[in-house]
């Protein structure tokens, strides 16, 4: 009897930490500056908390139906709050009025919990003991809570449906509870029915968990900026005009997803669709999946590595509800590995090689940048290419920044690999190039994954032709001890500029 | 229950409080000034308890002891001991390392070696720095390689050019070309004593030389006066004009460089401590050395060693504390130094240009500061080391030396942050730990006849089985002089043994 007891404490203590969690986790994706929203939402749950532990004393009689009735509130406020968030966010304007509102429900009803829980208790067990153990409980209850969170709940079932779990998790211990206390329960088959009905209400909101996101999501991004955050590395801000949603990394374009499919399977299908052999494929860079999207459309690929610097820019790609859909949740499949490391000390310390290498890094903007742009780093990169390999590497706008494209191709030239550059149209970007290298010659792809909305094998060489005022210009190779190209990257978009 | 979770949260809010000046750890890390003083005080040593023959031994484990052990090594000579006065050998090459990068403690670089240079370069290949011709371009000194702070803005480069007028640009123009004249007469060489020759050059300072030749632009003659501190460790008023012109007219490099490496040449020393390990005794204090007969008896702590060469590669003021024989050393000046590495947490906020190699804030006493972590291959870094470099070149060397000993480490603490202030305000929220180094003799410094003087030409025209090393016979204390006095002196022994 005892032990089945505290199981249920173990239970409620870990809803209670998760709807704040919830709540936390939510207010910092939504609203960014996930420091103030976490002590916010932990402050007023606390506060909340103690608000119920002292209205416990008013409840007087039927302490085990009030318990009950507890359970089962907490159940459908904690259990919906998820839901009903991302409703409030996208249709309302009051936010915040609700989120704490929500927060402020839940924390007095967990604060009456333990209080009535162990007065009900109080005559089974010395009080001693009774403290000793209850406690015990509830903070076992809440470190379990706190390692599924991130590791388990998030990924796999996303927010709606966790926080639908516990609030199932509530409401059956709420009807267990009828089952235990039954000698000090009076009419039992009234709550027994609620408990039901709660759980049928929950059951149905799982099922539906789909649905309320896609709700919530059509009309989620009203604003300008739907999310900032500043990280260790950059600051990751997403923007909504209508359909388009932008990423930008420190203020430079990422991606648009009106058009981030041009550019993605312009990267990756004409290089790696001509590897039919290709096991093994690298990314550096490219923390926001989508270009391991493309790569996992080759059931031949055996094993994706994904080097990014950024852990929360990889995490938000991984767990955004919104987000995973772009990338088709991309970064959480079992062929993908996530390495969050610097891809130079990376590539310097790794023994591997690749049959295709995709080097995404953002454009040469400042010296640290453009290290990964040198005929050092190429070298290496070439050492972790297999014999027949390929590497494609983004290489800024061949228009725009004509030198600096051309510099890249000739630093690429420079460590000893064959050349292919190759352009395409982003309407976000405008004109934008990559480049093809490595140690064997290069044939066009003659078949292509099915379903790509940009490309067609007819249209690969193409791609390869460039128009008189893209046509290469003299440039110095890019070198660890003489960064050019930042200069000449610099140099050319004053020049669009003014 | 409750005031456990809120103690347990205001803990985890403490980071939350305002930022204030952070406590800066550190202290003095001298470690050879009381060795030296033993040395000076004529104290008396124990009696030796053993003594070895050994043919030749090496007095001195800096750069110039470490390169004539390597010559006898490479020439199939294996019969000597280096004695190494310190725990760590490497001399002015020495170098710490803590948890964020290891720094050096003094000489940083070496400029990239011109064909001629041939000892550099066969070293350069044995160390892997110099492939097939080319250098490995990790070792070259990243982009961007130096910058100014002048008129409260940093600019890229050393050379000043904010608010330059067109008088100062003539200057410039005109001192570069007196220059080609110097290095086209082929008497400015490295080494030194392949070239020169008797001058009149030696008879004046290189800030009267200016004066001569109407150079009247102050932008260049702070940038004179600043190579002579950075180089000679002294003002150009103090310094020969030979030598002065020396520092412009002797290189012609090959390359983008200088050749460094985060722990700057203790890279170097580093490496040829590894391949001479079998020969090198540490914390050897050479105390003293007499004939013996015909030969010569070395103690050092509890071993005296009787050979019948002995390289003196240790500077060369000490030997008349040490050997009974030493020919008499006068206008032989040293400069004092401080040294002082910096643990940053973080880099400070930057608006102009981006952080160089090396930074150098125009108007100070002080030489700037080398960062340690500018070789990293890493595109983020926060955490990093700063090695802030001061000869204390206004004044005298003896009240210098007297005012290094006299003053605590508060006192350089502050006035290091006062200088770095200026061009970083926020320089205290970054700083936490300083590390300072004081040498009293921290290198030869060549003052007007220093060319002409005649115990110089004796010491280093070698005889007898005393044969002297180091740097300081050329004058000047770099990387190449020490190392030819080294080879010279191994070559010397080798012929006169046979």
């Amino acid at each position: 009897m005892p032990i089945l007891l505290f199981v249920s404490v173990t239970l409620i203590a870990a809803c209670g930490l998760i709807y704040e969690l919830v709540a936390g986790t939510l207010a910092s994706y939504l609203l960014g500056d996930s420091v103030f929203q976490f002590s916010t939402v932990i402050g007023s749950y606390l506060f909340a908390m103690g608000v119920g532990s002292y209205l416990s004393r008013f409840v007087v009689r039927g302490l085990v139906a009030q318990f009950v009735s507890i359970e089962l509130m907490v159940g459908v406020v904690g259990g919906f709050s998820s839901a009903a968030l991302f409703l409030a966010f996208a249709y309302t304007q009051g936010f915040q009025l609700i989120l704490y509102a929500i927060v402020i429900a839940i924390g007095i009803l967990v604060g009456l919990e333990i209080p009535l829980l162990m007065r009900i208790l109080k005559n089974r067990l010395e009080f001693r003991e009774l403290v000793a153990h209850v406690l015990t409980f509830d903070y076992l209850g809440a470190l379990a809570a706190s390692l599924l969170f991130p590791i388990l709940l998030v990924p796999k079932l996303g927010m709606v449906r966790s926080a639908l779990l516990f609030g199932i998790i509530n409401a059956g211990v709420a009807l267990w509870s009828t089952y235990l206390f039954r000698d000090q329960l009076g009419a039992r088959t009234f709550l027994r029915a609620a408990c039901v009905a709660v759980l049928v209400a929950l059951g149905a909101g799982m099922a539906g968990a789909e649905r309320i996101t896609q709700v919530a999501d059509n009309n989620l991004y009203a604003d300008e900026v739907i999310f900032a955050r500043d990280t260790r590395y950059q600051r990751i801000v997403l923007t909504k005009w209508k359909d388009d949603v932008r990423l930008f990394l420190s203020s430079h374009l990422q991606f648009s997803s009106r058009d981030e499919y041009r550019y993605h399977e312009a990267l990756v299908h004409p290089g790696l669709a001509s590897l039919p052999g290709a096991r093994c494929v690298l990314v550096l860079g490219g923390g926001d999946g989508l270009a391991v999207r493309e790569i996992l459309k080759y059931p031949d690929v055996e094993s994706i590595t994904l080097v990014d610097l950024d852990p929360d820019m990889t995490r938000l790609f991984s767990t955004h509800p919104y987000l995973v859909t772009i990338n088709q949740h991309s970064l959480t499949n079992s062929r993908v590995h996530v390495i969050n490391a610097d891809a130079f000390v990376w590539l310097d310390h790794s023994n591997e090689s690749y049959d295709f290498i995709v080097v995404d890094f953002p454009d040469p903007t400042n010296y640290s940048l453009g290290k990964l742009y040198t005929t050092a780093f190429y070298r290496l990169m070439a050492k972790h290419l297999s014999a027949q390999g390929l590497a494609v590497v983004q290489s800024t706008s061949p228009l725009f920044a004509r030198q600096s494209y051309w510099c890249i191709v000739e630093t690429l030239k420079q460590a000893g690999l064959k050349t292919y550059p190759y352009h395409l149209y982003v309407p976000s970007f405008g004109e934008w190039g990559f480049a093809l290298a490595g140690l064997s010659q290069y044939e066009p792809p003659e078949h292509l994954p099915e379903h790509l909305r940009y490309l067609s094998v007819a249209l690969v060489p193409q791609m390869f032709q460039f128009a008189n005022d893209m046509l290469p210009v003299e440039a110095e190779p890019n070198r660890l001890n003489d960064q050019v190209l930042v200069r000449y990257y610099e140099h050319d978009w004053r020049e669009i500029t003014h | 229950m409750n005031s456990t979770r809120r103690q347990f949260l205001s803990a985890a809010l403490v980071g939350l409080s305002p930022k204030t000046d952070r406590t800066v750890t550190g202290g003095f890390v001298d470690d050879g000034h009381q060795l030296g003083h033993l040395l000076r005080d004529r104290a008396t040593f124990p009696r030796a308890r053993q003594t070895i023959k050994i043919p030749v031994v090496i007095v001195g484990g800096g750069i110039a002891g470490l390169s004539a052990a390597w010559r006898l090594d490479r020439r199939g000579f294996h019969d000597f001991v280096l004695l190494e006065m310190l725990q760590q050998g490497g001399g002015n090459a020495r170098s710490g390392q803590n948890e964020v990068s290891a720094y050096p403690w003094a000489a940083h670089y070496v400029p990239v070696p011109g064909k001629k240079a041939e000892l550099v370069r066969e070293l350069m290949e044995e160390l892997g720095v110099l492939r097939n011709g080319v250098w490995e371009e990790r070792y070259l000194c990243f982009s961007p390689q130096e910058r100014l702070y002048l008129h409260g803005r940093w600019q890229e480069g050393i050379e000043p050019v904010t608010a330059a007028t067109a008088r100062d640009r003539e200057d410039f123009t005109r001192f570069a070309a007196r220059m080609n004249e110097f290095r086209a007469t082929g008497q400015f060489t490295i080494p030194m004593e392949l070239g020169a020759k008797p001058s009149p050059l030696d008879q004046l300072s290189i800030a009267e030389w200016l004066k001569q030749e109407r150079f009247t632009s102050p932008y260049l003659r702070w940038y004179i006066n600043y190579a002579c501190r950075d180089d000679y460790g002294a003002l150009a008023n103090d310094t020969s004009a030979w030598a002065g012109i020396h520092y412009f007219a002797s290189r012609e490099p090959e390359e983008k460089g200088p050749l460094t490496w985060p722990e700057g040449n203790g890279w170097i020393a580093r490496r040829l401590l590894e391949k001479l390990a079998r020969y090198v005794r540490t914390g050897a204090m050479v105390h003293h050395i007499a004939t013996d007969g015909k030969k010569l008896r070395v103690s050092a702590g509890e071993t005296d060693y009787l050979a019948e060469r002995i390289i003196f590669a240790a500077p060369s003021f000490l030997a008349p504390y040490v050997c009974e024989s030493a020919p008499p050393i006068r206008n032989f000046v040293y400069s004092p130094w401080l040294t002082a590495n910096l643990t940053l947490d973080r880099a400070p906020r930057e608006r102009d240009v981006e952080t160089a190699w090396d930074n150098v804030i125009y108007d100070s006493p002080a030489l700037g500061y080398v960062v340690a972590t500018h070789q990293s291959l890493r595109t983020y870094i926060d955490r990093t080391v700063w090695t802030f470099y001061w000869s204390l070149a206004q004044g005298t060397p003896a009240g210098n030396r007297r005012l290094l000993l006299e003053k605590d480490w508060s006192y350089w603490k502050e006035a290091i942050l006062h200088d770095l202030e200026r061009a970083h305000p926020d320089i205290r929220q970054c700083i936490s730990h300083i590390d300072i180094l004081r040498l009293g003799h921290a290198m030869a410094r060549p003052v007007p006849g220093f060319l002409a003087s005649e115990d110089r030409r004796r010491l280093a025209e070698p005889s007898g089985n005393l044969v002297f090393a180091n740097s300081d016979l050329s004058g000047f204390s770099i990387f190449e002089e020490a190392q030819y006095r080294g080879v010279r002196a191994a070559e010397r022994v080798l012929r006169t043994l046979q």
